[in-house]
C-alpha cells in the first residue's frame, strides 16, 4: 500500500501536487496537542519521534507553497525549524524556497539573492544555499551567472551528479549541446546505472546530430553513439519506453544517412580516441525491427491495462503509438 | 503447485511423527533395548544402545526428503535480483513504484537526476501550477518536460 504523503510533489504529476496541498490543512490541524506545546526535545518524551512525519511534512509544505497556500506552508515551516533548529542546511534551504515563493516582485527576489551570498559569506560550504542561488539566477534567465555559479561550484564537489545534470540542462537550454554532452558523461561516471541518464545523454545526442551538415561523418558518429547509449538505457531497464522510442528514432534516421552515403567508414575513424566504427546497415535495420515491436508490444498491454502494465505515462504511450501508426502507414504506401 | 507442496508437507509431518514415536516405542521394548553388539567403536557413553529397525530409519528419512521437498516448493517467489528487470518493473507498473515508507519504493531512483529537488525553480512551479489549475487541472503541465 502506498501512502501518498510520502511522494514529494512533482512537476510531471500536478494532480498529485493539488491533492497534497488539500491534505495539507487538514493534516495540519490533526496534529495532536502535545505535539505544537512542548520544544522540540522535550516533545519526544509523549510522542514518538517518525521519519514518515517529518517527509510528509516536507512534502506538505513543498505543495502547499506550489499551491501558493503561504500561510500553511509557513506552519510547516515552523514545525519543521523548531525540530530541527535553524542552523540545519536543509531547513535554511527550505526557508530561502519559502522566501523567493513570497517574493511580491524583482526587488524582492534580489533581496533573497543577497540573503543567500550573506549566508555563502559566512559559511562557503553550504550546497544547498548555494544551489538555491543557482535556481533563482536560472528562474530570472539569468542562464551564464547560473552556469558560473555551477561550474565555481563543481570545482568544489565534482561527484555532486545532481548539480552536473543542472548544469547540463542549462547548457541544452542555451543550445550549446556538446558541453551538455560533456557535463551528462559526467553524470554516467558518479552514476553509471542511472538509466533515464543514458537516455537523457542519447537524446541530447540526437538533437546535436540534426544540427551538423546532412551526411557528414561528425553527423554518423554522434547519431550512431546516440542510438548506442539508447541501447544502453534499454539494457539496463527492460520495457523501457523512452529508450524503445528514441532507438526507432535514431535507427530510423541512421538508415536514411547510411543510404545516402556511398560508403561509410567501416574502421574506427581516430585510433587514438578509441570510438567505434559507425554499425552495419542490417545491424541498424534489426535495432529498427526490435524497437517497433517492443513500442508495439507496450502500447498493446498498456492499452489492454494488463496487470503490472499501468506505470507508463499516457502521453508517452501515445506518442509511441502515433510514431508506430505513422510507421505503418508508410509502409503501406 | 501450493496444494501439491501444502500435501508434501502434512505427509511428510504426519510420517515424521510417526517414526518418532516408533522409535521411542520400540527404545521401550526390553527385548529389543539390549546392547546389539559389543564390539562398537563408539565410546560407550554415546552408544544409543538402541537396536532400530530398518523400516523405522528409511520411514525417517523418507519424512525428512518430503518435508524438505514441501518447505521448498511451498516458499514465496524470488525477488528479481537482476538490475534490468528490477528496473523494468519498475517503468512498468505503479504497484512497484509506491512509496511505502521513508527510503522504501519511490520508483525511479534516478528520478531525482532529471527532477533536481536542490534545484526547484518555485516560481516557475508555482506559475505552471496556477496555469494548470485555471485551465481546469486536467494533464499535465506545458512546457515542461514529460
Amino acid at each position: 500500500m502506498s501512502d501518498p504523503l510520502l511522494e514529494a510533489p512533482t512537476q510531471t504529476n500536478p494532480s498529485h501536487t493539488l491533492a497534497l496541498s488539500q491534505k495539507a490543512r487538514p493534516y495540519l490541524d490533526s496534529r495532536p496537542w502535545y505535539f505544537t506545546t512542548l520544544p522540540y526535545p522535550l516533545s519526544l518524551f509523549l510522542a514518538p519521534e517518525s521519519q514518515e512525519r517529518w517527509a510528509a511534512s516536507q512534502n506538505l509544505f513543498l505543495a502547499s507553497l506550489i499551491a501558493d497556500d503561504l500561510p500553511v506552508a509557513y506552519a510547516y515551516l515552523e514545525d519543521i525549524t523548531e525540530r530541527f533548529g535553524k542552523l540545519n542546511e536543509r531547513v535554511m534551504a527550505l526557508q530561502g524556497l519559502y522566501q523567493e515563493a513570497s517574493a511580491k516582485d524583482t526587488k524582492a527576489l534580489e533581496d533573497v539573492v543577497k540573503n543567500y551570498d550573506e549566508l555563502l559569506k559566512t559559511d562557503p560550504t553550504l550546497m544547498a544555499i548555494r544551489k538555491r542561488r543557482v535556481a533563482v539566477l536560472k528562474g530570472v534567465g539569468r542562464i551564464a551567472d547560473a552556469v558560473g555559479d555551477l561550474v565555481l561550484m563543481l570545482d568544489a564537489s565534482p561527484t555532486d551528479a545532481e548539480a552536473w545534470a543542472e548544469l547540463a540542462d542549462c547548457y541544452v537550454s542555451q543550445g550549446a549541446y556538446e558541453q551538455a554532452v560533456w557535463c551528462l558523461e559526467e553524470v554516467l561516471l558518479v552514476m553509471p546505472n542511472a538509466w533515464n541518464m543514458h537516455a537523457r545523454l542519447a537524446e541530447v545526442q540526437y538533437i546535436q546530430s540534426q544540427k551538423m551538415s546532412e551526411g557528414s561523418g561528425e553527423q554518423l558518429k554522434t547519431l550512431s553513439e546516440s542510438m548506442r547509449r539508447f541501447c544502453r538505457s534499454i539494457e539496463l531497464c527492460d520495457d523501457y519506453l523512452r529508450g524503445y522510442y528514441g532507438l526507432k528514432i535514431t535507427t530510423a534516421r541512421l538508415l536514411a544517412i547510411l543510404e545516402k552515403v556511398k560508403k561509410p567508414p567501416t574502421a574506427s575513424s581516430d585510433l587514438v580516441a578509441g570510438d567505434l566504427a559507425p554499425p552495419k546497415v542490417a545491424t541498424v535495420y534489426k535495432l529498427n525491427e526490435l524497437a517497433t515491436a517492443k513500442l508495439a508490444e507496450i502500447v498493446r498491454r498498456s492499452s489492454a491495462e494488463e496487470k503490472g502494465w499501468d506505470g507508463y505515462s499516457g502521453a508517452e504511450l501515445k506518442a509511441a503509438k502515433a510514431m508506430i501508426e505513422k510507421d505503418t502507414q508508410k509502409i503501406e504506401r | 503447485m501450493a496444494i501439491a507442496s501444502i500435501a508434501l508437507n502434512v505427509i511428510g509431518v504426519i510420517f515424521l511423527s510417526h517414526a518418532v514415536y516408533s522409535a521411542y516405542e520400540h527404545s521401550l521394548l526390553p527385548s529389543t533395548s539390549a546392547s546389539p553388539s559389543s564390539g562398537s567403536y563408539l565410546l560407550s557413553v554415546l552408544d544409543p544402545k538402541v537396536n532400530l529397525p530398518v523400516d523405522i530409519t528409511i520411514e525417517t528419512l523418507v519424512s525428512v526428503v518430503l518435508l524438505c521437498a514441501g518447505v521448498v516448493l511451498s516458499s514465496a517467489n524470488l525477488k528479481p535480483i537482476q538490475w534490468n528487470v528490477w528496473a523494468g518493473n519498475l517503468e512498468r507498473s505503479k504497484d512497484a513504484r509506491a512509496t511505502k515508507e521513508v527510503g522504501v519504493g519511490g520508483g525511479n531512483p534516478y528520478a531525482a537526476l532529471e527532477e533536481r529537488s536542490g534545484f526547484l525553480d518555485i516560481r516557475g512551479e508555482m506559475k505552471g501550477f496556477a496555469e494548470w489549475k485555471n485551465k481546469g487541472g486536467e494533464g499535465r503541465i506545458e512546457g515542461k518536460k514529460a
